[in-house]
């Protein structure tokens, strides 16, 4: 019994050693919604009143509205890293109709401070055809992000890829060796070119050892960056209209050495690209909102249609690709126009780079992306 | 005859290092105990850092101390010991924290953060250890010691995972990177290889007499060098051997 006497003592000892706690350094706006039903009209669903889970690389906070000319100031409650105070005033209201405003995160010790813009915008649909000419650096300088720009010149970051996960196991790597780089060399002028890399030491001891070069309309968090990959590619963004084929240009050249998981080599095996799309309902059966990550985005029942290629030949020269949307899930029009529906459209390197498996410099180039849809026969399409 | 022989070479030991060569050395005057005790203590930094929140577990371990010591008198109250155990030092526990720097480096690639969450601390280290010490004896039954040691480690160990948390990279504005708490969602790591092969410290402690040859003894020992290399910057702050020893012991001659 003196044993347990001794692990108490002991743990007292070490216990009343503790020191007091320290204040929080942290300064996020975790969550982000406006309250009051009498502002319901201004959006198309009650869900996008809310921003959850707002990723820690974020900075830009968009609720999407109907009618940016009829809005009224609106108070925008957050939730906050805790002990941390958001000028202006949590719930204030504020005058957005000037474009965004911005919001500065104070820690608890107010030692740290973060800024983020809040946005409110008309919906807008993505421009159906996409260069790869917009790009720029990420705002800590270490890789390069993509954007569309609207008809009416709006920014738009709907491309996501695994850059910023690639960050943190090599944060010594330069941007242009990251697996997801613009290339000059483009059908014309910038295409986006992906590559399977080798994530390192950090990598391999995860169990991860390579990252396939992608790109993909959507968001990228990185929360799950080291334990569950798959969970951090958050596919699609709100769609309005069907879809009916995407088109563009590739050329692919895989890797070498094809390895498994364990980066033990696959002979014989080639690797493989993969681009595909599929539309689907962004709210679950409870009427959640719901967002498809990489191990569901083509298997969910929430799937109305999707979009893929049998097989993408090696190519060393541009070579055309034409996906065509499948599906006889009735599409609901009402709920597509009022942004029921995400379209998910993917771009990557290597085709089970999402298990791990893939030959290291595998590279898939892509340019000149259309997505066509249905013009002005969504309403027949409800049937 | 054996005794004599280790005797002599402690003795040695301590003559090399604290006596002056000078000193008249009667050998029949040295006393000689046998020991074994029971190591209780941690590998913990100086003054818990304020970003470790608790102490979630903490487990004894089989850590045990065997060796012998040979004192010898240099007055009626005073003497002098050298010594050599062969002892284990281990720790497994688990702790939470709170914005815990940590910079990790694995071969080239570096990760440096800052770690709230659930963290399983294993050390193990088995060691010869030499104290030398110079004892006090303050009644009959009753004698203090203290002074410097020194171990080299036979076989050490320092792994653990980072579980049920999440790595702010660099700042605490930086990406956030969970980490899960399910086995393969753990960041596990072993820094048994930037572990120094020798510590050095300071042993305080008593020896009891209480009946015929047997006695009691209680001790302290301090490391005063981390038990990493210097230039390991892992973790926050060096950590230190700090362990108290129970024990009994047995007079030789």
């Amino acid at each position: 019994m003196k044993y347990y006497y001794y692990i108490a003592i002991l743990t007292m000892i070490l216990t009343s050693c503790i020191k007091d706690e320290p204040q929080n350094t942290e300064c996020d706006i975790l969550e982000a919604w406006i309250e009051g039903d009498h502002l319901a009209q201004h959006f198309f669903q009650n869900t996008d009143m809310r921003i959850r889970d707002v990723s820690s690389g974020t900075e830009l906070l968009t609720f999407t509205i109907r009618n940016h000319a009829a809005l009224p100031a609106m108070p925008v409650y957050f939730k906050l890293s805790s002990g941390a105070v958001i000028s202006p005033a949590n719930g204030s209201e504020q005058d957005f109709s000037n474009g965004p405003v911005s919001y500065v995160v104070t820690s608890e010790d107010g030692q740290w401070h973060r800024t983020y813009q809040v946005d409110f915008r008309e919906a807008s649909l993505p421009s159906s055809s996409c260069d790869f000419e917009d790009f720029e650096m990420s705002s800590n300088g270490k890789y390069y992000i993509w954007y569309d720009t609207g008809d009416n010149g709006t920014i738009d970051r709907i491309w996501a890829s695994g850059n910023e996960g690639f960050m943190i196991a090599n944060p010594n790597a330069e941007a242009k060796d990251y697996p997801t780089v613009p290339d000059e060399h483009g059908f014309d002028g910038y295409c986006v070119r992906l590559t399977t890399r080798a994530t390192g030491s950090w990598g391999k001891a995860f169990k991860k050892p390579i990252a396939a070069g992608n790109l993909f309309l959507g968001a990228f968090d990185s929360k799950y960056a080291l334990t569950n990959t798959l969970k951090t590619t958050q596919m699609g963004i709100p769609y309005t209209k069907e879809p009916v084929k995407v088109t563009g240009y590739y050329k692919y050249i895989p890797g070498e050495v094809f390895t498994d998981k364990d980066s033990k080599e696959v002979p014989g095996r080639i690797d493989e690209p993969s681009i595909y799309s599929v539309l689907y309902l962004n709210h679950d059966d409870q009427g959640n909102e719901m967002m498809l990550h990489g191990d569901d985005v083509l298997t969910s029942p929430y799937i109305v249609r999707t979009a893929q290629v049998e097989s993408l030949p090696a190519a060393s020269e541009w070579q055309p690709f034409e996906l065509i949307f499948k599906g006889t899930v009735p599409i609901d029009a009402a709920l597509l126009a009022n942004r029921g529906y995400n379209l998910a459209l993917v771009f990557s390197s290597s085709k089970t780079g999402d298990t791990f498996e893939g030959a290291v410099g595998s590279t898939l180039y892509i340019d000149k992306v259309k997505i066509s849809f249905q013009t002005d026969q969504t309403t027949e399409n409800a049937q | 005859m054996r005794y004599k022989q280790l005797s002599l070479i402690l003795f040695c030991l301590a003559l090399l290092t604290a006596l002056p060569a000078t000193a008249q050395i009667n050998i029949d005057n040295i006393q000689l105990k046998a020991r074994v005790g029971y190591n209780i203590g941690a590998t913990a930094p100086m003054g818990i850092p304020a970003s470790i929140r608790g102490i979630e577990s903490f487990k004894l371990m089989p850590d045990f101390r065997v060796g012998f010591d040979a004192m010898y008198p240099l007055s009626e109250k005073f003497g002098i010991t050298a010594a050599l155990y062969y002892e284990m030092k281990g720790m497994d526990s688990e702790v939470t924290t709170k914005g815990y720097h940590m910079k990790v480096t694995m071969d080239v690639d570096e990760m440096e953060g800052l770690y709230t969450g659930h963290v399983r601390q294993k050390v193990q280290q088995r060691m010869l250890t030499i104290p030398l010490q110079l004892s006090y004896r303050i009644s009959e039954k009753v004698q203090l010691i203290g002074g410097p040691y020194l171990s080299l480690l036979l076989a050490k160990e320092f792994s653990g995972y980072a579980f049920d948390g999440y790595l702010r990279k660099d700042d605490p504005t930086g990406s956030k990177v969970v980490m899960g708490s399910q086995e393969g969602e753990w960041a596990t790591y072993d820094f048994s290889n930037d572990m120094r092969s020798y510590q050095v410290g300071a042993m305080v402690g008593v020896n009891w007499d209480i009946y015929r040859r047997l006695g009691l003894s209680a001790d302290l020992s301090w490391g005063l060098t981390g038990i990493h290399h210097s230039d390991f910057k892992t973790v926050e702050q060096p950590l230190y051997p700090i362990y108290g020893t129970i024990g009994i012991f047995y007079r030789i001659k």
